[in-house]
């Protein structure tokens, strides 16, 4: 049967911003949909809107001619719309079949029978009786399509659903997607990745800042004209100079190991790499192979073995990260409120907290307030950080701007060495641009980088040598133009 | 020195009768802490509870009407702590500590007219087959309702949170409030259910000690044993068959200590006393050591308030 979609006239203001601004669009079943924007744009109010979470101020929805009344998500789950959130609606100390019994009224052995018939129609093979957290992102992500698939979604929506899937489980997700699509279901795809739009999609919807600024079919664009579109100006296309082949090693790992207690932690196991001067050395791999303890122990969080790490000819294993600071290197962690800025902090005081020698910001142990902001301002000027008020809380920084103040804050002492950790992660097209240039203008200065993202794409654009972290285990390491994104997607999974 | 078999029987029933208010008033406290809140009030519930039973019974002469009254007593003061912390979100730490203070301070205003009043036999059960098993049924055998209910129910609480839906709600509240309101779960009203039916249990375990473990009101008379089901729930690591374990060593130690005291054993006083709270706590933890067990079973969201915005 064929599904129509009607969002007729959507308005939800938030103090201070408008979400959506009177945003009209049809869907029809047969197709797959894409709704593309920059983060703020407004798309994920409205598909929360569409799926009960928010209630709009204005503005009716229609389902095949009915208007429905979407107060909780329960109503849209009655009215057959699924939905899967960017961030999984899991819980993750319950089992993966605890997860979907819970909002099912079928008793446990013909929901069981059910499950399994999805799984074999759809190819997944999921434990049905381990903890959700022990479960790779691709898998968790499953679940969701399989909570949503147990009640024969009319429609189904998917928001930014690959930003923690390998290039196999993006395909992989791309077929079932399509497989449901041809069964009828009506797919809406939200993304602000272009490459996956062109990919999957029939028709797209672009929004910038709440407006709804085009509909169009995918087979009249082009990734360049769905960036114009997406930013609202025309976007530079920014390319890494070929590199130097310079000799001169700064940063030699030996035998590197680490052997958590936790065992939600990744061991790492024999880690052997070194960056020359002027390089940038890209670490790929899908998020939890021991990414964030590599680069625990790298910034010092994680002590190691003295001689495990050799930097500008001094053996600094057993230093913490500001003593490693001292030595001219300097940390960009993945998450950028929890371990890079104090969030109720201004953000001064955050410039304040990389607090390296040189800096003067504290004189007999009391604060020096205005060196610090005069430091402050620099940074926010030079690295374009769009704000003018240095005492802002952290936390209304945009994930752009506060991850600009992040990495001008580390890179203002002029440090040899920068180790990353996803620097884009989340970030808009113009933000993500204005990181990966900086990035190479230091490559440039002759001082290196350590890159580890889970963004083959970043890893291609901005590495000169690449290798791939699996369970802990690092590959060889490769000349970048030497790898395709398919040939780290097989070392990422964990292949030949 | 020969100890008669009579006396052993008779240590492990009182042993098993000071394990009956940890155990209530911890189980309580387990379903309350699976659903996310942490109601650090426990001994304030029971004193109210306490207080309220032996209220009820001096003035209505009935002793079911006390017990439920005790119930209702303990629903009604967490009824505070749940509109406090779940509709005008406050903090649990905070609110559930004032809790406490004020159950004490209104149970001793409330009791200064009962005191001295002598308390009211409590009925037990299956007297007749005191003498059917030599050791054994003098301690299965004759004693209250509310004791034999006590140790039902840990396993009850371990089937109801293991294999009941309700259950599993509970437990999908506790783990991530966000995704069962996604989910399109009454966050708010899982949360208020599982505080009152703490409270409920704390109330009845205020209950047994005015009313049957030592029929009489004294100011006070928990004397800490809210904080001590408050640390078998934590040290339990949220599962009531430990619980059960776990309320037996500290009722047996705390019994025992008394009879080494009276018999003279020279070891100081003080480190008698607080050799049941010392040991508890070890073997908790030695039997709870695994981590990964511990992740799955700890409330995620403990203590976390959790308000929805639209």
């Amino acid at each position: 049967m064929n599904t129509n979609l009607k969002i007729s006239n959507v308005t939800k203001i938030y103090p201070g911003c408008v979400a959506n601004d009177n945003v009209s669009l049809e869907f029809n079943s047969g197709k797959i949909y894409a709704l593309l924007g920059e983060n703020g744009a407004g798309k994920s109010t409205l598909v929360k809107i569409l799926s009960g979470v928010i209630i709009p101020d204005e503005g009716k929805i229609y389902l095949n001619e009915n208007n429905l009344k979407l107060n909780s998500p329960l109503d849209a789950k009655k009215n057959d719309i699924g939905m899967v959130f960017q961030h999984f609606n899991l819980f993750e100390t319950l089992s993966v079949f605890e997860n979907l019994i819970i909002d099912s009224d079928e008793q446990r052995k013909s929901l069981r029978e059910k499950i399994d018939s999805i799984m074999k129609k759809y190819n997944f093979s999921i434990d049905l009786d381990i903890p959700v957290l022990n479960l790779s992102a691709g898998q968790k992500q499953k679940v969701e399509i399989i909570r949503c698939l147990i009640r024969n979604p009319k429609v189904l929506i998917m928001d930014e659903p690959t930003s923690v899937l390998t290039e196999q489980e993006t395909s992989e997700l791309f077929l079932s997607l399509k497989k449901f699509s041809e069964e009828g279901i009506l797919i809406i795809y939200i993304t602000h990745k272009l490459k996956e739009v062109m990919q999957l999609c029939d028709e797209v919807a672009v929004m910038r800042r709440g407006k709804l600024v085009s509909v169009s079919q995918i087979k009249n664009e082009n990734i360049e004209s769905l960036a114009n579109k997406m930013v609202g100006q025309n976007l530079k296309t920014i390319k890494k100079r070929k590199a130097k082949t310079s000799s001169d090693q700064l940063i030699n790992i030996t035998n590197l190991n680490f052997i958590s207690e936790d065992p939600f932690e990744t061991n790492l196991n024999n880690i052997n790499f070194s960056v020359n001067r002027g390089e940038c050395l890209g670490i790929a791999g899908i998020s939890g192979n021991g990414q964030s303890e590599l680069f625990q122990v790298l910034s010092g969080e994680i002590l190691s073995d003295k001689n495990s790490i050799e930097y500008n000819k001094n053996y600094i294993g057993d230093l913490n990260p500001q003593e490693r600071r001292e030595y001219l290197m300097a940390f960009s962690p993945e998450d950028r409120l929890e371990q890079a800025a104090i969030p109720q902090m201004a953000i001064f005081e955050n410039v304040a907290l990389n607090n390296f020698k040189s800096s003067n910001f504290f004189n007999n142990g009391l604060i020096n307030e205005n060196k610090i902001k005069e430091h402050s301002k620099k940074i926010i000027s030079d690295f374009n950080v769009n704000t003018d008020n240095i005492e802002l809380k952290s936390q209304f920084l945009s994930g752009g701007n506060l991850q600009k103040l992040i990495i001008g804050r580390e890179l203002i002492t002029a440090p040899d060495l920068l180790i990353c950790f996803n620097p884009t992660w989340g970030l808009d097209v113009g933000a993500i641009n204005y990181i990966h240039e900086t990035l190479i203008k230091i490559n440039e200065q002759n001082k290196s980088i350590i890159l580890i993202s889970t963004d083959t794409d970043e890893l291609l654009k901005l590495s000169d040598k690449i290798s791939v972290i699996h369970k802990g285990k690092l590959s060889n390491i490769m000349n970048a133009d030497e790898v395709t994104s398919e040939k780290l997607g097989i070392l990422m999974g964990g292949g030949n | 020195m020969i100890i008669d078999i009579h006396f052993i029987g008779l240590i492990i029933t009182s042993i098993m009768a000071s394990a009956v208010p940890l155990i209530l008033a911890s189980c309580g406290e387990l379903i309350t802490e699976r659903s996310g809140v942490l109601n650090l009030g426990v001994e304030g519930m029971m004193i109210i509870g306490a207080i309220s039973g032996f209220a009820f019974m001096t003035v209505t002469g009935s002793l079911f009407i006390a017990v439920i009254g005790a119930m209702l007593a303990g629903v009604l003061i967490s009824t505070i702590f749940a509109f406090l912390t779940q509709t005008l979100i406050t903090n649990h730490v905070a609110t559930g500590l004032a809790l406490t203070i004020f159950g004490i301070g209104i149970s001793a205003m409330i009791g200064k007219n009962f005191v001295g009043i002598p308390g009211k036999e409590f009925p037990v059960l299956f007297e007749s087959l005191k003498d059917t098993i030599p050791f054994l049924s003098p301690i299965l055998f004759g004693h209250s309702i509310v004791f034999y209910f006590a140790f039902a129910l840990p396993f009850f609480t371990n089937y109801f949170l293991k294999k009941t839906k309700i259950g599993l709600i509970v437990r999908a509240v506790g783990d991530s409030p966000e995704s069962a309101s996604n989910q399109g779960i009454n966050v708010k009203l899982v949360r208020y259910s599982c505080i009152l039916y703490g409270g409920a249990m704390c109330g009845l375990a205020g209950a047994y000690l005015s009313m049957i473990y030592t029929p009489q009101w004294i100011e006070n008379m928990t004397g800490g044993r809210g904080w001590i089901a408050l640390a078998l729930v934590v040290f339990s690591t949220w599962n009531p068959i430990k619980i059960l374990i776990g309320a037996m060593i500290f009722g047996g130690l705390t019994i025992i200590q008394f009879h080494m005291q009276a018999m003279g054993v020279r070891v100081p006083v003080q480190f008698l006393t607080a050799l049941p709270y010392i040991v508890t706590i070890i073997v908790l933890v030695v039997i709870s050591r695994d981590s990964r067990k511990i992740r799955l079973s700890t409330p995620s969201s403990l203590g976390k308030s959790f308000y929805k915005d639209n």
